[in-house]
């Protein structure tokens, strides 16, 4: 059975008579990168900062390398937090053995770490230079490697695609990548669905300060209907045609003579039965296109079904 | 204690590597200097003011004028002699640079008597009104004053002071105590006393001898070097109330900036609040500390240079140490520092947690600035009234205990008094410390702001 790093169990934050976490539980296992996804203002960012220690719960317990959160656990982990940023006028190399030497590492290990993990991220030529001189991407690059220089065990990364382009996003994804195949354990807070669909063994979704699932990407896949997009040219009504099958809806679109239908398929129910139900019954179908749900779907449909509200979700 | 070390170790670097700390480092000296320097530049910058006297009584007021500007010159010099004398001693040096004329250009030389041979008014006129020019050593200046004497002792002395200037009142003040000497000495020769009675009379003056009723016989002679430890104390509190002031500033825009940089959440999950605090704490009492090794040092060597300048000199060089040193101001002193700039750096560091800006921090500081001048005041008065029951009262307040209570230590309060205002701050800088440890917390992940502090102030106001 793998080894619990972190645990949250029935841990309530309240903050001036709002409730910000309520009665949340989970773990998170060695080796695993979990993705903890939510909407804005869900309760991601006090949940990681309760599991730091960093804020106390007024109820429940966290537990972390299976002790409460203290210094001796702070140096086994790495925290890259949202509100992110880093003494602008020291030189980049400072920095990073700053951070290192507060985690613990010798000073002399600092340096040769942390010009190494430049060389890696391409930064080697900034490393004698003031950090108010890098582009936002560069320092956002030595934030990463300020999380990673003590080579963490636990890795929480808060929001860590916020603010990057699409090609350091995608640098970045390599870089979690890469710290997950070298046995480390991640957690990452994002509402970037696609990021946490590539990345994630598990997802952990909180609405409202509520945790409303928890379980793998195709666990969270399953609980979306399959959706399949259908146009016939044949007079048949599709809504008794395929009512056993899951629910079925009337589109708009299509002219005259082409009609327009769409179904969520019900849980058991199978896109080739359907088909071969269209088949026998005659009608002339002109598009079958069975659609692969993605983990967008599945965070608007949980965080709907739970009665959480959208409105300040981006970039899903 | 890692932690503290790296964070106290970072800010001291943090803060030498900026221009501030060096124009800090540099700024006692510089003052030091601006303040020997300026007035004698300032002296030295001063234009001549050329003058006419037209005297109309037939030259005997313009004798007495001359007369008592020699007078006054005679005893402004006399007045600096022994103020060196006293300063540094009978120094041969020095009594035979003043003997050898250096001293006679002391005076009122910014006003110098020409002679244009005019003695009417509407010929003078132009000169005043500078439409036309005096020559002065083949230079072109102009006249400041025409000064018109005319009536008697007898009838009275009437002087008609006409110039364009209405703010330099020098002269026209020297030539008023002139002729009222004048006027007073010749009253009293008219009435029958004699010359010799009248400057028998001007030589008198009382000896004054303080003396302490803890001795007796000679012995009991009360010396400078005695009141060289009350001096310092109220010297050392003033110090103490400007490095506390100027660190703690220091504090307050590194901790906005750090804020504003938003590194604060990254250092949380490294390390503790308090940790964090207390080594921003450490690194900046280390920067202070610096600052006073530095000048203290300074001094030390200027003084060490004025003795040697002057074999003989008779400043109490040894007593002032003596008395800086004295473990009876020196262990109290240290203790107040470090007292005061923790209570104070604490407030500070939790009220930079809670503003962005500067401007933020301004709303919130005003109150705390406000209390932090009462001492000032404070040790003023106690420099001359250590007993005064205001400034007995004010000792027990703990924010400005530090401050009164070593302005105080030289006159021996009483033990219950010492003990007592020590503990009341030691059980409140605990208590602020720890209070400010919380805000900064709040503050430090944006849970608290301003507007918070402005809230727990406004009892009973509806929201």
């Amino acid at each position: 059975m793998p080894e619990t790093i972190l645990e949250l169990a029935n841990v309530t934050k309240t903050f001036k008579g709002k409730t910000a976490v309520n009665d949340v539980s989970f773990s998170v296992e060695r080796g695993q990168i979990t993705g903890f996804l939510g909407p804005n203002g869900a309760g991601k960012t006090t949940s990681l900062r309760m599991s730091l220690g960093i804020l106390t719960p007024d109820r429940g317990k966290v537990t972390l390398f299976g002790k409460k959160p203290g210094p001796k656990a702070l140096d086994r982990v790495g925290f890259l937090p949202e509100e992110r940023g880093i003494y602008r006028r020291m030189k980049v190399i400072d920095v990073i053995v700053f951070f290192a030497r507060l985690k613990g590492v010798e000073a002399g290990e600092a340096k040769k770490r942390g010009l190494k993990m430049l060389d890696e991220f391409e930064l080697l030529h900034a490393a004698e230079q003031p950090v108010k001189t890098l582009s936002k991407g560069m320092a956002q690059k030595v934030q990463i490697i300020s999380t990673l220089v003590h080579q963490p065990e636990f890795i929480i990364l808060d929001e860590p695609f916020s603010g990057l382009d699409p090609v350091n996003q995608k640098s970045l994804e390599r870089i979690v990548r890469a710290q997950a195949d070298a046995g480390r354990t991640i957690l990452f807070s994002t509402h970037v669905m696609e990021h946490a669909e590539r990345l994630c063994d598990k997802i952990l979704l909180i609405a409202n300060g509520t945790k409303i699932f928890d379980g793998s990407v195709k666990q969270a896949l399953g609980e979306v209907p399959r959706r399949i997009f259908l146009e016939t040219v044949s007079e048949h009504d599709l809504l008794a045609l395929l009512d056993a099958y899951g629910d079925v809806r009337r589109d708009e679109g299509g002219d005259d003579a082409v009609r327009c239908w769409s179904l969520d398929l019900a849980a058991g129910a199978d896109a080739q039965d359907v088909l071969k139900a269209c088949v026998d019954a005659g009608v002339k179908l002109t598009r079958f296109e069975p659609v692969r749900a993605h983990l967008h779907d599945a965070f608007v449909h949980l965080v709907e079904s739970a009665g959480g509200k959208l409105t300040e979700t981006t970039d899903a | 204690m890692r932690n503290i070390y790296l964070i106290a170790r970072r800010e001291f670097l943090s803060y030498v590597a900026t221009w501030g700390f060096w124009l800090s480092l540099a700024s006692v000296p510089l003052f030091m200097g601006l303040g020997f320097g300026l007035p004698m530049l300032i002296e030295n910058s001063q234009p001549t003011r050329h003058y006419v006297i037209v005297d109309e009584s037939g030259g005997q007021l313009e004798q007495a004028l001359v007369d008592g500007f020699t007078r006054a010159q005679e005893q402004q010099i006399a007045e600096i002699q022994e103020a060196v004398t006293e300063m540094v001693g009978d120094n041969p040096q020095v009594q035979q640079a003043m003997a050898s004329g250096m001293m006679q250009q002391i005076g009122d030389g910014r006003y110098q008597r020409i002679d244009l041979g005019l003695t009417d008014l509407e010929a003078l006129r132009p000169y005043l009104l500078e439409e036309q020019a005096i020559e002065i050593d083949g230079e072109e200046a102009s006249l400041f004053a025409a000064v018109f004497l005319r009536g008697s002792v007898e009838n009275g002395i009437e002087v008609d002071y006409w110039s364009k200037n209405r703010t330099d009142s020098g002269l026209r003040s020297s030539i008023s105590r002139a002729l009222e000497d004048y006027m007073q000495e010749a009253h009293l020769l008219s009435g029958g006393v004699s010359p010799g009675l009248l400057q028998a009379a001007e030589a008198l003056e009382p000896e004054v001898r303080e003396l302490n009723p803890e001795r007796s016989g000679a012995d009991a002679t009360v010396t400078d070097a005695e009141r060289i430890p009350f001096i310092m104390g109220v010297a050392v509190a003033f110090a103490l109330w400007i490095i506390i002031f100027s660190v703690v500033n220091m504090l307050l825009t590194a901790m906005i900036e750090e804020k504003g940089n938003k590194v604060l959440e990254m250092m949380m999950s490294a390390t503790r609040h308090y940790e964090i605090l207390t080594g921003k704490l450490l690194g900046v009492a280390c920067v202070s500390a610096t600052l006073l090794v530095f000048w203290m040092g300074l001094a030390l060597g200027g003084a060490t240079l004025v003795q040697q300048a002057a074999a003989s000199a008779d400043i109490p060089v040894a007593e002032i140490f003596s008395a800086l040193l004295d473990p009876g101001l020196l262990l109290p002193a240290l203790g107040y520092f470090v007292i005061g700039y923790l209570m104070y750096g604490a407030v500070f560091l939790a009220v930079g947690s809670l503003c962005d800006t500067i401007q933020d921090a301004q709303t919130l500081m005003s109150p705390i600035m406000l209390i932090m001048m009462v001492p000032l005041f404070l040790v003023m008065i106690s420099a001359d009234s250590p007993d005064s029951p205001i400034v007995a009262i004010a000792s027990w307040v703990p924010v400005w205990t530090p401050f009164i209570m070593l302005a105080r230590l030289p006159h021996d309060p009483a033990m219950i008094e010492l003990v007592g205002t020590t503990l009341v701050m030691l059980v409140t800088a605990i208590g602020v410390i720890w209070g400010a440890g919380a805000v900064f917390r709040l503050g430090s992940l944006n849970q608290a702001n301003q507007e918070t502090i402005k809230g727990w102030f406004s009892f009973g106001k509806k929201a």
